[in-house]
């Protein structure tokens, strides 16, 4: 045991005597989780905040532009912006030049237009009854609204805000027939007691997300990136540690501990179990960071998972990932260049496919199948099942299957080169 | 005097080579001894010293070693020797006592035991008042009196050196010399290995000369250079290695 902690003794004042390694280790992932956090969380924001900041010009001269625009507003899914002067022309400029994504414009013969409809349509269906004579057609006018939006807008985002639209519209168009049809029947209104079940008796949608913890946790830019870039910054420890191998290889550190009566085990074993504390400290420092800092800032605070063994498990899992890479391209690294070069290359690219940066499930399916062989994917899978999904060991089962397969494979190429290199 | 390393028949060819490193080497190295191994570049030096170190194995043939009495094991074999690379195979990033204090807890030195020893080696090689400074921050002669430190950290009763004063000022060649010999004189057999025949000349009293893995001459230097009728170690090892380029 004494040889040991020599070791993890020796390794620990290596590693911070590495001021760069210490700094890409801690200071990046801090500082990036911050920037991409702050980034993301507005477009979050807008997907998720059942609130969606829309400009309403209203030119009608009638009623139901106001009545459409109020109820837009009353549904709580959009924050209304009245602007009525403006035209046509400068609500396009407005879009560009502003933050605001989406505008509505009205005409001014909104309401006689949606009227007329109404009337016709409940003119026809009454002389269908035979109620009232046959009246002649008169033509009618498409009754037109116009959605502006910035052209950044996704085309599944724009079609379902359009939909919410016509859904209100189709609410309005809907009353206004029907007090047509009690008008024509000579009521002055609709009574009050058929006016509640024309329109209150609407079918409920419940909304239940497929969780199986009680907590109801919402992916938001904060549950994101603090694990991603977590892992991120384990798998950034491959500068350091890869690095670290190389030059005691180059150096001729290793060939003098062969001729030393003490196991090249050992030596490994120190450096797994310093990096091991590095990879659980980073993940605290930004795990803790969510938690306390972020909501300091405006930021959604990280909400930590029930399981927390199996959020212990995962972050072990990982952190043995991370460092069974890093001492991977240690050991076939022929420089201390193509450590540092191959290994940061890599992680970024396999962080980029991996859904680090952006989540696995908005990419295409063929990227979403290349994604599954990043190791920082599975890291990051495991996060979800544990933050979003409950944390049940029977959805991390794969993740920590795969993880483990991953860290065997690496380690039987690690012993493999070191037995060709004699050093086993 | 006994023999603490015998070689029989040694031959060694590494994987993706086609002609043998070293073939057929046979000699053995008395207790006490200060060997010298010479040739010329690709003779075979470093694979003879790294099989004798047991940092690779031979292709054919045996090496026994002991400890004057009896064969011994690997393990036990690696209590006793020394190893002084050529390269600086330390940590520079940390201080000599750092250095030590990590290898010599490798070789299972008792803690009181190693301080003591560790003051002890960095007072004779002039290292004591840069005890806890980062090597990276030594001039080359500081460097390779702390490797040649590690290297005796654990008192080795066989001592490996090659190139142990490469690239180094007079006077730490000076120092480093001294101190091998003042081993020696404690009992200590010293391999080592040198381009610099004058320094070889005074410090090895037998050498063994090596030429495209064969073994030239293994004798008393004085006797072999009477035998030759050579005026010094250099003009031996011209005459027997010839002029010629090996690399």
């Amino acid at each position: 045991m004494r040889k040991l902690f020599a070791s993890i003794h020796k390794e620990f004042l290596l590693l911070i005597n590495d001021k760069v390694g210490l700094l890409l280790m801690f200071m990046m992932p801090i500082l990036l989780v911050f920037i991409i956090t702050i980034v993301q969380d507005s477009t979050f924001k807008l997907v998720n905040d059942n609130n969606i900041e829309i400009i309403v010009v209203n030119k009608d001269k009638g009623g139901l532009g106001d009545s459409l625009s109020n109820l837009l507003a009353s549904s709580g899914a959009f924050k209304i912006t009245d602007r009525n002067k403006l035209s046509q022309k400068n609500i396009e400029k407005t879009l560009l030049g502003d933050d605001n994504l989406l505008a509505l414009w009205i005409p001014e013969n909104f309401s006689k237009q949606l009227t007329e409809k109404a009337k016709s349509v409940s003119t026809e269906m009454l002389s269908e009854f035979e109620i009232i004579d046959k009246a002649s057609e008169v033509p009618q006018n498409p009754t037109k609204i116009i959605l502006y939006y910035d052209p950044i807008l996704q085309d599944n985002f724009r079609n379902s805000i359009s939909g919410s639209i016509r859904s209100f519209l189709g609410a309005l168009e809907n009353r206004l027939m029907i007090e047509q049809l009690y008008e024509e029947m000579g009521f002055d209104e609709i009574p009050e007691k058929m006016e509640d079940k024309f329109f209150s008796n609407q079918v409920q949608i419940d909304q239940i997300s497929a969780n199986s913890s009680t907590g109801q946790a919402i992916p938001n830019s904060t549950q994101h990136n603090v694990p991603a870039w977590s892992i991120f910054a384990m798998f950034f420890m491959v500068i350091s540690l890869g690095s670290n191998i190389v030059k005691e290889r180059l150096s001729g550190s290793f060939v003098r501990l062969q001729t030393i009566p003490s196991s090249f085990s050992l030596v490994l074993l120190s450096k797994m179990c310093t990096y091991l504390f590095v990879a659980l400290l980073q993940l605290t420092v930004i795990f803790a960071l969510g938690k306390f800092v972020f909501p300091l800032i405006g930021l959604p605070t990280l909400s930590l998972p029930s399981n927390i063994l199996g959020l212990f498990v995962i972050s072990i899992l990982s952190a043995f990932s991370a460092i069974s890479f890093a001492m991977l391209v240690g050991t076939y690294a022929k420089t201390n260049e193509q450590a540092n070069g191959f290994g940061a290359i890599t992680i970024i690219i396999l962080a980029a496919i991996g859904g680090i940066w952006v989540p696995t499930f908005v990419m295409p399916s063929y990227m979403q199948v290349i994604g599954n062989i990043s190791p920082l994917h599975w890291c990051l899978e495991g996060y979800y099942t544990l933050f979003l999904k409950g944390g049940d060991w029977y959805l991390l089962a794969p993740t920590i299957l795969f993880l483990i397969l991953f860290i065997l494979a690496c380690q039987i190429l690690i012993y493999s080169k070191l037995k060709i290199q004699n050093y086993i | 005097m006994t023999s603490v390393i015998e070689l029989h028949s040694v031959s060694k060819k590494y994987a993706k080579s086609t002609r043998f490193s070293l073939e057929d080497i046979s000699f053995s190295i008395k207790k006490g001894e200060k060997l010298g191994v010479f040739g010329p570049n690709g003779a075979g030096k470093t694979t003879l010293m790294s099989i004798l170190c047991r940092i690779i194995s031979e292709t054919t043939g045996e090496v026994t070693y002991s400890d004057g009495n009896k064969n011994i094991s690997n393990k036990a074999f690696l209590h006793t020797i020394g190893y002084v690379p050529q390269d600086f195979s330390f940590y520079p990033e940390l201080s000599p006592y750092q250095n030590l204090r990590y290898f010599g807890t490798l070789y299972a030195i008792p803690k009181i035991e190693l301080n003591t020893r560790i003051e002890e080696l960095l007072s004779v090689l002039g290292l004591h008042h840069v005890m806890h400074k980062k090597i990276e921050t030594f001039s080359g002669g500081m460097k390779r009196r702390v490797n040649l430190a590690i290297g005796i950290i654990n008192n080795p009763s066989i001592l490996f050196l090659d190139e142990p004063t490469v690239g180094v000022d007079v006077q730490s060649k000076n120092a480093i010399m001294a101190y091998l010999e003042e081993l020696n004189k404690k009992g200590t057999t010293i391999i080592y290995t040198s381009h610099h025949m004058n320094e070889a000349e005074e410090f090895c009293d037998t050498i063994v000369l090596l030429d495209q893995g064969k073994l030239i001459v293994h004798d008393d230097l004085k006797s072999l250079i009477k035998q030759y009728n050579s005026t010094d170690l250099q003009a031996l090892f011209l005459q027997l290695t010839g002029i010629e380029y090996r690399d």
